[in-house]
């Protein structure tokens, strides 16, 4: 059969199925087996009401518990067994004894650390700038789809894009990767100066600088407030001083760095497999794809502070970067958590741009494209699925946080 | 609107005459092919409306040829055949067995991968006679029944892929005229190859095009390199204890093997764009620097099947030649070859499936391919005068002379290895890592 | 005031000049490939895509003398043209890979045997020999040649319209279609239903069903690929379309009854309680009132998950299959970055097909994206 026929049929098939079990299980309900009528009409209508519910869910749960539940659960019992010729054995823990064992894995972890805090971060940082700069413009909703765009563009297309961005050609001929054409363009002197060692080091300090303030603050509602601080929060916000401290270490080391480094002028870069430097060039494309989810929903964030606050703020002399992170930011905090998690958990999923870009060679690997990797090439299911099992356990918090919020709101 | 529906079945009528011209591409009874074959399979097999499913390597050009050869299956067993391939293939191949859909047959090019998934019962015995048959009908007939034989998921041995198409992969590629013009002699073996490399970078020029980029199989190209330089290195048995890991893959002798690899290409002189390049050049795009003007490069070492990706209108013999990547004089080791090849087998049983693979025991199976391009065939039967170029001829005659021929080890070797950790060490090693670095990890990376 | 009126509109001359800097930077490369399409195989190596409205001077790869010798003078002449289009112009041409640049345009290279060639500046050559040249190997020129600009359409001709791999990228494109159209409908319906359950009617283990669906979106899809494609295999539907739009459904729902839920949530009280008053049953309010309040949250998510199916590969890899008949757009692209690594004219007309609808898609509704996304996550 023609599959676009076939697609005509099923879309016929699919709403007709879903309106005729909607319609005529409550009719059912209704009419046959608890119709609202004679002696226990009461009764009736109150087991309908208790009834009709799962009547409304049931095929999404069935969907959810098979297509997700159980696949969660399948990998987690896989995870424990060993494939032993054509049966299995159980094992324990010791497939995520010989994942901990690989360098590769470890390596996986460590680039997910780093995808976990560049990405998000810098999609939320670009994203809120993008959002307070095109609202104050008339041309900004053009602006604005046009930063927005590149979430349309699939994973693969995206990576064809920028694989002519990074393309490296030999010194004598002329390069067609943007990015290398522009590096060809230092050579060392004062421009070079200027952009790949001031403004990166002015850039790493302003951004140390921003960290160190916002662990400060995290800190010193602790060690000054009046208020019971819970030992809970007490703990969340220690620890998000110490990885703001990092941070601020980094950063500062990148600034050393950045002043200290011999670059390699008039030698075209791969800039695929310089180590290290390679994972953020990966990240770049994730970024370019996340800035403008982040960027639409902070924006209206931003249009829905209320206007007093701000012109208070104004007529009390405040400047515009003061009314933005004194007055604006903390009134979207709750928004900007929401992006910050949801692109948190597009990080961890996310495995085409690394297997489309290096296959998680020249030191790239990320946790999704090693358990694919181990899966689907090595054939091995145990480590494979331990390693899938790492990424559920990684996004746990944010499960719980999740589950947490959902609860608070019910009551 | 009737005109337009008028034309609109013009189009169809055309689109289905045009699919019918293409069907054979020789047509039945003309040129020196072995069209006998094909008649008595077409009269001992009639399965008219049967379907089977064919899952392989081939993409792009190669898909053309190879359903090139099933039109001639299809019109002779009434079989209809849907190809299908991926650029995951591999992994492609390993979800759906796994999960229980696997293609009737599937065709690989790694003996490794096709051994684990007979292990697991995946797989279906050929006919026990197959055997006796390939050691009567093909060149080295007995190594190549050793290639499609593994233990099943009972343990017991048996014959389970029929090797069909082969590669020759010890070639140095290189273009007569830029050799010519430099007055540079092809060299007859390892010692003046390496002076030659020598003496190309002392007149300023660059002698390697290597590119080890594949997606995700990124580093293969260097693992052959490997194989072939231990070939020529140690004897042998070496390789052989080698890649049924009898001897652990850190041994001194694997390392001076891919040290010498490095010497090739971790200098930075040696190839073009410099050693950092070789890790991301895409190996497709590799070979393209012996074509370009100035030359980026004089030799490239690749496999037979390296044409697909020279420029368009590059021909064989006048604008881009090989030669045999030769042996040290001062090791007696003859000359070796390293090859490779697919292997066809049954994953689900069918009358269909088992008339395809007597179909690949058919002179005419691989006459139709090799009278096209890209394809060498160890069979006996056919016609040699058939070979679609001077340059298959050529492979064919080194395979011919091979004194040792041995097979893509890495393709041996279990999945893990062959197709994961051995290909990412290559590509640590051209990164920087040392030779004993990597075949330590690589050696760590062995299933137990 | 006239202070603070300076200051502003400076700081709105610093707003426009970031914006404009941010845009290019989101933009350019998908321009940048998008130049690409349309230039050919030859000029893409050849100078990067924002050079591609000036003449460029470069050194070409050799072109081989072809052509048919005709007899002259007692001796043999074999006349032609370097290439096909016109417009280019030689300013220093070789015949050896040594020496591409020894000779000027017009002037006379002895090639030995008393053979000469000369090639002009408009690429036309001209190869005379006293003998024969029947059979022998003709040499190769080497020229340095400005090509003006040009642009082509023939990259997505090709794409589009020639099989390269038994495949033409229209037939991959109505396979996709296929995927897309179901597995965007089917799960809005079935997600609808849910949402409407968990925002407005009462029963027990609702906070535990919702926290639970929370929990789903963050299940990583691969680990659900081997399990799930065993199960359409022991209910016999194997790979094929049916799999594929079970399987995009089920994915698809945990964010589709979250967005909608949150959005119907949000929907004013008193109109559903007063339908309720009315006598109203709860499918009544759902189909009356509910569904139609709730457009713009369905909408938003129908783009969001068509966008998805349409950009998946994965999912379509495991459950589909790579048949002629199944092998979706992003396969083929994959497949064609495979067999055509290098060939970037190739490479950027399939890509932009690929990406073609759901940017239409993405411009033309990204109003109704933008509000329900809204509704799911700004309180």
């Amino acid at each position: 059969m023609n599959p676009a026929l076939q697609a005509v049929i099923t879309i016929g098939l699919g709403v007709g199925g879903c309106l005729v079990y909607f319609y005529g299980s409550n009719l059912f309900l209704d009419k046959v087996l608890y119709p609202p009528r004679g002696p226990n009409a009461g009764r009736n209508i109150n087991r309908a009401n208790m009834i009709r519910p799962w009547l409304f869910l049931f095929p999404a749960i069935v969907l959810l518990g098979l297509y997700l539940a159980y696949p969660v659960v399948a990998t987690l019992w896989l995870s424990l067994n060993k494939q032993v010729g054509t049966g299995s054995e159980f094992v324990g823990f010791a497939n995520y004894a010989q994942m901990m064992s690989e360098e590769k894995f470890w390596e996986s972890m460590q680039n997910n650390m780093v995808w976990l805090v560049v990405v998000p971060a810098m999609s939320t940082a670009f994203g809120l700038l993008a959002a307070q700069l095109t609202d104050r413009i008339k041309w900004g909703n053009i602006a604005k789809s046009l930063i927005f765009m590149p979430m349309a563009i699939s994973f693969v297309g995206a990576s064809v894009i920028w694989k002519l961005v990074y393309d490296s050609r030999d010194a004598a001929v002329a390069q067609i990767g943007a990015l290398n054409a522009v590096w060809m363009k230092f050579e060392g002197g004062i421009w070079s100066v200027l952009f790949l060692r001031v403004l990166p080091v002015v850039l790493l300090l302003a951004f140390a600088a921003a960290v160190a303030w916002v662990a400060w603050g995290m800190v010193r509602v602790v060690l000054q407030s009046d208020r019971a601080v819970g030992g809970l929060e007490k703990l969340a916000r220690g620890l998000g001083a110490l990885v703001g401290l990092w941070l601020v270490y980094v950063a500062l080391s990148w600034a050393f760095g950045a002043v200290r480094a011999d670059l390699p002028y008039g030698v075209p870069q791969q800039f695929l497999t310089i180590p290290y430097w390679n994972n953020f060039f990966l990240m770049a494309v994730l970024i370019w794809i996340q800035t403008g989810f982040a960027m639409v929903i902070l924006s209206a964030a931003l249009r829905g502070v209320p206007e007093d606050t701000i012109e208070a703020a104004i007529i009390d002399g405040a400047n515009p970067f003061q009314v933005f992170f004194k007055i604006k930011v903390p009134q979207i905090m709750g928004t900007i958590v929401v992006v910050w998690t949801t692109i948190t958990i597009t990080v961890l999923k996310v495995f085409d741009i690394v297997l489309a870009m290096t296959n998680g060679q020249f030191q790239t690997q990320v946790l999704a494209n090693y358990m694919y990797d181990k899966l689907f090439r090595a054939g091995d299911w145990g480590v494979g699925s331990a390693s899938a099992m790492v990424i559920m356990l990684l996004v746990m918090p944010i499960l719980v946080w999740n589950v947490y919020n959902a609860r608070k709101e019910m009551r | 609107m009737k005109t337009r529906l008028i034309a609109g079945t013009a189009v169809l009528a055309l689109a289905a005459s045009g699919a019918l011209a293409q069907d054979l591409k020789f047509p039945v009874g003309e040129g020196a092919f072995n069209w006998d074959s094909y008649k008595a399979f077409d009269e001992a097999y009639n399965l008219d409306g049967q379907t089977i499913t064919l899952f392989g390597p081939w993409r792009g050009e190669d898909q053309v040829l190879v359903e090139s050869m099933l039109a001639y299956f299809e019109a002779a067993s009434g079989v209809t055949v849907n190809y299908s391939s991926s650029e995951g293939y591999e992994q492609q191949l390993i979800i759906d067995a796994e999960a229980g859909s696997p293609p009737d047959v599937a065709v690989l090019p790694q003996p490794g991968l096709i051994a684990q998934l007979a292990a697991k019962g995946l797989v279906l015995p050929l006919a026990p006679e197959t055997s006796q048959w390939l050691t009567d009908n093909y060149g080295a007939g007995a190594s190549w029944a050793a290639l499609g034989t593994y233990p099943g998921a009972d343990g017991t041995a048996a014959l389970y892929a029929f090797p069909y198409k082969a590669d020759v992969k010890s070639l140095v590629w290189y273009s007569p005229e830029n050799f010519e013009d430099a007055g540079y002699a092809i060299p007859a073996t390892m010692e003046e190859l390496k002076a030659l490399t020598e003496k190309i970078v002392a007149d300023g020029g660059t002698p390697w095009c290597i590119g080890l980029g594949s997606g995700g199989a990124t580093g293969w190209p260097a693992t052959d390199w490997v194989e072939d330089l231990l070939l020529r290195t140690q004897s042998p048995d070496v390789y052989d204890k080698w890649t049924s890991h009898q001897i652990p893959f850190n041994d001194p002798a694997i390392v001076a093997a891919i040290d010498e690899f490095g010497w090739f290409a971790k200098t930075d002189a040696n190839v073009a764009g410099g050693a950092a390049a070789v890790a991301s050049t895409d190996f497709r795009d590799s070979p393209k620097g012996l074509f370009s003007s100035p030359p980026q490069c004089y030799m490239h070492r690749q496999a037979s099947f390296i044409p697909s990706f020279f420029p368009e209108g590059t021909k064989l013999g006048t604008d881009a030649d090989f030669f045999y990547f030769p042996a040290y004089a001062g090791k007696d080791l003859g000359s070796p070859v390293l090859g490779a090849g697919t292997l066809a087998f049954v994953m689900k049983e069918s009358e269909a499936a088992r008339a395809f693979m007597e179909w690949l025991k058919t002179p005419i199976a691989h006459e139709v391919w090799m009278a096209q391009t890209g394809f060498v065939t160890p069979h006996t039967g056919v016609n040699r005068d058939l070979y679609g170029s001077e340059a298959l001829k050529k492979q064919g005659e080194i395979l011919a002379n091979a004194t040792t021929f041995r097979f893509d080890g890495s393709d041996l070797m279990p999945g893990a290895v062959g197709a994961g950790t051995f290909w990412t060490a290559m590509v640590d090693f051209v990164s920087g890592k040392s030779a004993q670095e990597v075949a330590d990890t690589v050696e760590a990376s062995w299933p137990k | 005031m006239d202070n603070i009126a300076g200051t502003k509109s400076s700081l709105t001359w610093a707003v426009h000049i970031s914006v404009v800097a941010l845009v290019l930077m989101w933009v350019l490369p998908t321009f940048g490939l998008l130049v690409s399409s349309f230039r050919t195989g030859d000029q893409i190596v050849g100078s990067g895509w924002w050079q591609a409205l000036s003449t460029q001077e470069q050194q070409l790869s050799p072109i081989r003398i072809e052509g048919d010798e005709v007899p002259k003078d007692g001796g043999f002449v074999i006349e032609g043209g370097l290439f096909d289009s016109a417009g280019a112009v030689i300013s220093a041409w070789g015949t050896s890979s040594r020496e591409p640049s020894a000779f000027a345009p017009g002037a006379v290279a002895d090639l030995g045997e008393g053979r000469t060639l000369t090639v002009s500046e408009a690429g036309d050559y001209l190869l005379t020999s006293p003998t024969t040249l029947a059979g022998e190997r003709l040499p190769r020129v080497f020229a340095t040649a400005a090509t003006p600009p040009e642009f082509t359409t023939e990259n997505y001709n090709n794409v589009l319209f020639s099989p390269l791999a038994g495949q033409t990228i229209f037939q991959a494109f109505m396979n996709t279609a296929t995927v897309a159209i179901p597995a965007t409908i089917i799960p809005i319906l079935i997600a609808a239903f849910a949402a409407y359950a968990l925002a407005w009617m009462d029963f027990p283990g609702r906070a535990l069903l919702i926290a639970a669906i929370v929990g789903l979106l963050v299940v990583p899809l691969q680990l659900a690929l081997i399990p799930l494609l065993q199960f359409h295999n022991w209910i016999g539907i194997g790979k094929g379309y049916l799999g594929i739009w079970m399987a995009h459904t089920g994915f698809g729902l945990p964010l589709a009854i979250y967005l909608l839920r949150n959005y119907m949530v949000g929907l004013p009280k008193d109109i559903i309680e007063n339908a309720k008053v009315d006598g109203a049953t709860d499918f009544q309010i759902f189909t009356k009132i509910i569904l139609p309040l709730s457009f713009p949250a369905l909408a938003s998510f129908a783009i969001f998950q068509f966008l998805w199916t349409w950009n998946d590969l994965l999912v379509a890899l495991v459950f589909l299959g790579t048949g002629n008949d199944q092998q979706v757009l992003t396969g083929n692209l994959v497949n064609l970055m495979g067999s055509r690594g290098g060939d970037w004219e190739i490479l950027s007309a399939s890509a932009f097909v690929s990406i073609a609808v759901p940017l239409a898609v993405f411009f033309l509704l990204q109003r109704f994206l933008v509000r329900g996304l809204l509704a799911g996550s700004v309180k």
